[in-house]
């Protein structure tokens, strides 16, 4: 540039020159007042006073290890389970939008190929007689069928969830307990975690404009109650306990059974524990 | 330094302090208390109601419906799976009862590929013709079976043991009395389960109660065998006050357990045919009052009225037992 000496260049300079001595100033002072006030901001977000629980005054979650066991020999497909989850979560009533699914694996006599459906197929939808409520059609009822078996799926809390490390806000993240959560208010529904999941367990509420998965009824079970599609499952074919217990359901199950996780091979570490399904289930 | 240069590490010092103010003032308290996230959101997670309010919560007041629904096979199934969830009842009334059981039932019995072989399944179209399937199941405890335990009794020895029995019910088991019922030609399991219920004080009778508990295990067989044996004669036993025409219409409902015009079905419930109607008469009241304990006849006879009552058992006192086997 030119050493152009036009009064509104040299005014533009002099301002220039004027803003970073204020900023400068302010900047020092600003300093000083950060160090001061980053202490006091911490101090204020310290817990309440020692010996208090978290999250509610009756449950400490430093005490607890969630883990969930899925038993696929015993389930009888009847999608108890998705209607007490819609229910008790508020999910939409529609047929394909869930926190909780069950998936059914058959394989005819003759075929290699294997017939993956849920309760979202058309067909079942049509058997069920409405979205609002969810049914598995008797379709293999004539065909030859070599085997079957039904399996249900939620969200596996993965020890390292690859949807929480992909949030750009803060707002999905593991508790202490081993609970994957969204914290709904402060989700800006950009759909990462959606496309992050491999496990296809979060979907997008178009109503509230944020993401929703299966949170293992953590209002629920930190009352001491378990998961809703654990309550109404009329086979045991759903397990839920604490892994810190060694006599709870799940450590008896993941004991007594050889248990698989999902997709081990994405490093997420799932704490859905699988009991009976073949390789095409993940 | 060049005056260029100082200015910029200026201006980045200054953002950076603009940064470092701005930062924990926008904010929230508790969002890096845990990690990086509001932990807030927790405990307001955790304080969502409950929907789904288990079986020890519907206890409290359904205590009789708990003994039944215990003790049967469903008691893997909790009171929400069929009724809906309990949030909000009984302040916000009823709970539904399932009215079309043969579509709820299905859910989990329809007999499905990929179903565990341990689980219960009908083939649906063979099973009951479309009936619903309280007709002969009772929800809370619908194992069938249970109820019809084979008979192997001695008739010949239950005939010496029916001489106490002969007073009020007939020699042969053809009762001489409006009161007590006829005896011959009953089912067998039903009359063994009456007589282990006298026994064990689960039914109860001033008259039959006492008499019950001389008998032992192998009299209850015999004598069940030997009625169960006996020819039954239909006599006229007293004057049936009520319309048979009026009663053929409500038999129907009567049917899917104690079979066409009460000449039986399944060996678990009693025959009604050419039975004594002031003993009908007696024994649907006693189930509508809640005095003899069936959860099946208390429900089916709670809406009967007393002439209803009446026509029913004409019409059962009417039907000739000679086709009945």
């Amino acid at each position: 540039m030119s050493k152009d000496s036009k009064p509104t260049l040299a005014a533009r300079r002099a301002f220039l020159a004027k803003l970073g001595g204020a900023a400068t100033c302010a900047g020092a002072a600003a300093g000083a007042v950060a160090l001061g006030v980053m202490p006091s901001a911490s101090a204020k977000t310290e817990a309440p006073a020692t010996g208090a629980s978290f999250p509610t005054k009756d449950y400490d979650w430093t005490k607890h290890q969630w883990g969930f066991g899925v038993d696929a020999t015993k389930c009888i497909g009847c999608l108890r389970c998705v209607e007490a989850c819609k229910a008790e979560n508020d999910v939409p009533r529609n047929a394909h939008q869930f926190r909780t699914w069950v998936e059914r694996y058959v394989h005819l006599e003759g075929d290699d190929e294997v017939h993956i459906d849920s309760q979202q197929d058309p067909v079942n939808i049509e058997a069920a007689g409405s979205e609002k409520t969810y049914r598995f059609a008797n379709r293999y009822k004539d065909a030859k069928v070599y085997k079957a078996f039904f399996v249900p799926k939620l969200c596996n809390h993965c020890t390292h969830p690859a949807c929480v490390q992909v949030c750009p806000t803060g707002a999905t993240y593991r508790t202490e307990d081993g609970v994957v959560l969204i914290d709904h208010s402060y989700c800006i529904g950009c759909r990462y975690c959606v496309q992050a999941c491999p496990y296809g367990a979060r979907y997008f509420n178009e109503e509230k404009g944020v993401s929703d998965k299966c949170t293992w009824c953590y209002h629920r079970i930190t009352k001491g109650l378990q998961p809703a599609c654990v309550e109404v499952c009329p086979v045991g074919a759903r397990i839920f306990g604490d892994q810190k217990d060694k006599q709870s359901p799940i450590s008896l199950f993941i004991r007594n059974n050889r248990v698989q996780v999902l997709r081990p091979e994405t490093g997420n570490a799932p704490n859905v524990f699988y009991v009976g399904i073949d390789k095409e289930v993940n | 330094m060049p005056k260029h240069i100082v200015r910029l590490v200026l201006i980045i010092v200054a953002a950076l302090a603009v940064a470092a103010i701005a930062k924990p003032l926008l904010t929230v308290d508790s969002f890096y208390r845990f990690g990086h996230y509001r932990a807030n959101s927790v405990p307001e997670i955790a304080a969502q109601e409950p929907v789904y309010q288990t079986p020890r919560y519907c206890y409290g007041c359904h205590t009789e419906r708990r003994a039944q629904w215990s003790a049967g096979s469903h008691k893997t199934v909790i009171c929400e799976v069929c009724h809906g969830p309990a949030q909000g009842h009984p302040q916000n009334g009823k709970l539904p009862i399932p009215t079309d059981t043969v579509r709820l039932c299905t859910q989990c019995h329809e007999a499905m590929p990929g179903r565990p072989k341990t689980q219960p399944q009908i083939q649906v179209a063979e099973h009951s013709g479309g009936q619903q399937c309280t007709v002969c199941h009772n929800p809370h405890s619908p194992k069938i079976s249970a109820a019809t335990a084979k008979v192997s009794g001695d008739a010949a020895a239950g005939k010496q043991r029916a001489a106490a029995c002969a007073s009020c019910h007939g020699a042969a088991g053809v009762s001489p009395n409006d009161t007590w019922p006829n005896l011959a030609e009953q089912s067998a399991p039903y009359l063994a389960r009456i007589l282990t219920a006298y026994q064990s004080g689960d039914q109860t009778d001033p008259i039959m109660t006492p008499l019950a508990k001389d008998l032992s295990a192998a009299d209850i067989q015999n004598l069940a065998a030997y009625f169960a044996a006996a020819s039954c004669k239909a006599e006229a036993g007293g004057k049936p006050v009520g319309d048979a025409a009026a009663g053929a219409a409500l038999a129907k409902n009567c049917t899917a357990c104690h079979g066409e015009g009460g000449r039986g079905g399944n060996p678990a419930w009693p025959k009604l045919v050419a039975q004594k109607p002031g003993y009908l008469i007696n024994a649907l009241k006693a189930f509508r009052a809640g005095l003899r304990k069936d959860p099946m006849m208390a429900g089916v006879s709670r809406g009967l009225s007393d002439s209803d009552i009446a026509n029913l058992a004409a019409y059962y006192a009417a039907q000739s037992c000679q086709n009945s086997k």
